[in-house]
């Protein structure tokens, strides 16, 4: 078995482009298949993360509505960001992660809102929410 | 020439080590956000050659580089009709993939639509990952 001991890895052509074997044959990118950013917090009640990667802090817009302020800012504003939650088990409550809801991502943060999917499609808390962010960080 | 290291571990001298495999199977082989309304358009992705529009909230995503099965695992999610949702209306939309036959290899037809009424709905903000083996 090999080691290898390091603490940054740097494309020696360009820095954020090193090259990965994924298939028999295939390579792509490390860079762009990493998530960039991911949390799981707490969004009842005064919210609060539980484990993330790249989070500066969480906002709290209201009822359903989050941002996810990141430490490192992406190049870009159209990152991608995918998000779930768990329900709290009650069938008048089935619930939806829904990403960018109110407006756009910028760089900076992920706006998210989180949504009660029964028929008043309310904006909702729940105590659950994990949500990844991959692109490419400035 | 690049260089090419071969190694099972990555180890950080403060952060702890991971093996290799973790980094590989664990990177996404796909993302794009795209815009599903008019000429649907890509934004930003990656492995991501083309989209087709097959209809009101209705796409296929298409991939540069097949996967190795059609097991992977995907996460979507779209954005709210932000007008419709304010009046309290039927227009939450989610994600899914169409059908258990609509994820092959070379790409994965998703659907975008209301969930009280069922209805396809072509959202500004589109969001798709895929984690599996390339092939």
């Amino acid at each position: 078995m090999s080691e290898i001991k390091v603490d940054t890895l740097t494309g020696k052509t360009t820095a954020n482009d090193i090259t990965v074997t994924v298939g028999a044959t295939a390579t792509q990118s490390l860079e762009q298949g990493l998530a960039k950013t991911w949390v799981n917090f707490n969004g009842t009640g005064t919210i609060a993360a539980d484990d993330s990667l790249n989070l500066s802090s969480l906002s709290d817009g209201g009822t359903g509505l989050y941002d996810i302020n990141v430490t490192s800012a992406f190049a870009r504003t159209n990152h991608c960001s995918t998000g779930s939650i768990i329900g709290d088990g009650s069938t008048s409550n089935r619930s939806y992660a829904l990403v960018a809801s109110i407006s756009s991502n910028t760089t900076s943060k992920i706006d998210i809102a989180t949504v009660n999917a029964n028929v008043t499609e309310a904006y909702r808390d729940y105590a659950n929410i994990s949500v990844a962010d991959f692109g490419d960080l400035a | 020439m690049a260089g090419k290291i071969i190694a099972d571990t990555l180890e950080h001298s403060t952060a702890g080590s991971i093996a290799t495999n973790y980094v590989v199977n664990g990177s996404a082989k796909a993302w794009v956000n795209f815009n599903g309304t008019g000429t649907i358009a890509t934004r930003d992705s990656l492995n991501v050659s083309g989209l087709t529009d097959n209809g009101t909230g209705d796409y296929s995503i298409n991939f540069s580089n097949s996967m190795n099965s059609s097991d992977y695992a995907f996460q979507g999610a779209s954005q709210l009709d932000v007008t419709g949702f304010a009046n309290n209306s039927d227009w939450l939309n989610v994600s899914g993939s169409r059908s258990a036959s609509n994820p092959s290899t070379t790409s994965h037809r998703i659907v975008v639509g209301r969930v009280t009424t069922e209805a396809g709905f072509d959202s500004l903000y589109n969001y798709s990952t895929y984690h599996g083996d390339l092939a």
